[in-house]
């Protein structure tokens, strides 16, 4: 009996250089293209839609709206969060009596951030001046920055309109909306 | 779960060669738990990645030095859309009629047949008055209407191919024809 099972368990050896190779090129792979998602400013739940156009994957500036009105700005690219924040930004909290040390803490923080708040309903103008300028400052770090709505279904009419008419404002008629796909209705005439 | 990729062999090919080639045995290592982590990272970011970006839905406004473009009023459809998904509808300055703007029956609010409706048979009369395709859309929305809205009417416009169509402020005098026809009697025949 001990003899045959012996015998059985010498076993099939198989080379499994190639298989290891493939598994490290996929590895590799999936390792390079993985985009985290960056954790959400406000949770949105997004409007579905037909529209089948994607987002551009650099030089986005986001505006993001949560349910209750909340208004958040943000760039993708740290060198523009940088520019922004050592143009506009520091200067601001310098001249509010901020030591250098605080400022370039609070640098760190900014650059790290996928946003930051710019203002919400309880005081419609000043988050309109607010959101006219940091889009101007944003414009003036990355000219080519395109300009995105991440709003909330249940979000106020209102503020898409601030949102709209700032950007046409500042010069940017052509913006897109971010939609969840929608399969095209049933009939379709 | 044992063995490693060559290590069963190595032992007795070590043995043979000790005399002869010892310089050329080389060493072999175990590189299980190294393919294991390998596979565990791929699993792991196959796992996570997701290829798919967000959709946008693309929305030129026009610049705020374009010149005004001049439609004749009959050709105008008014759409106002206000709070709790109350929309409205008029040609011209008539007075505005309510419509259902979404159908509720689903499980989800879609966009109505009403309005694919009315889109189709105003367009067709004026396309039969004029000879020509010329229905311009204008859409208004109060400011409690909800996101929702706007993205629900410009999408069912996009599928529809509806080109001519903008987005205009809703201004107070809309805000009082619609106070006139959502009030209890109905209003009487419109002014401008």
């Amino acid at each position: 009996m001990a003899k045959v099972k012996k015998a059985k368990r010498t076993g099939v050896k198989q080379d499994m250089t190639p298989m290891v190779d493939v598994a490290f090129l996929l590895l590799t792979f999936f390792m390079l293209t993985t985009q985290f998602r960056p954790p959400e400013l406000t949770p949105v739940s997004l409007p579905s839609a037909t529209a089948e156009r994607k987002l551009p994957d650099k030089d986005i500036m986001v505006v993001t709206v949560g349910a209750k009105g909340d208004v958040y700005l943000g760039v993708d690219a740290q060198p523009t969060r940088d520019r922004i924040f050592n143009n506009y930004i520091a200067k601001r909290l310098g001249e509010a009596g901020m030591g250098a040390a605080a400022v370039e803490d609070s640098a760190r923080k900014f650059r790290l951030a996928e946003g930051f708040f710019v203002g919400d309903g309880s005081n419609m103008e000043r988050l309109a001046t607010n959101l006219e300028t940091m889009i101007i400052q944003a414009r003036l770090a990355e000219p080519r920055l395109r300009p995105v709505i991440k709003a909330d279904v249940t979000a106020d009419y209102e503020y898409i309109k601030l949102i709209m008419d700032t950007f046409r404002k500042t010069n940017m008629p052509t913006f897109n909306l971010i939609t969840s796909l929608e399969a095209l209705p049933k009939p379709q005439n | 779960m044992g063995g490693g990729v060559a290590a069963p062999e190595s032992q007795s090919s070590r043995k043979k060669g000790k005399k002869k080639k010892t310089k050329r045995i080389g060493f072999t290592l175990d590189m299980t738990p190294m393919v294991d982590v390998a596979f565990l990272l791929l699993t792991f970011f196959m796992l996570t990645t997701t290829f798919a970006k967000p959709n946008t839905m693309e929305v030129n406004l026009p610049s705020k030095d374009m010149t005004e473009v001049k439609v004749a009023e009959s050709n105008v459809l008014t759409i106002r859309v206000t709070e709790g998904d109350k929309a409205y509808w008029n040609i011209a300055f008539d007075e505005p009629k309510p419509f259902e703007l979404y159908d509720r029956s689903g499980e989800k609010p879609t966009i109505s047949n009403a309005f694919r409706e009315l889109l189709k048979t105003e367009s067709e009369k004026i396309r039969q008055r004029v000879g020509e395709d010329v229905m311009a859309i204008v859409l208004k929305f109060d400011k409690k209407a909800q996101y929702r809205n706007l993205v629900d009417v410009l999408d069912e416009l996009n599928i529809l191919r509806y080109k001519r169509f903008s987005i205009a402020d809703y201004t107070e005098q809309d805000a009082e024809e619609i106070k006139k026809v959502s009030g209890t009697q109905p209003a009487k025949p419109t002014q401008p």
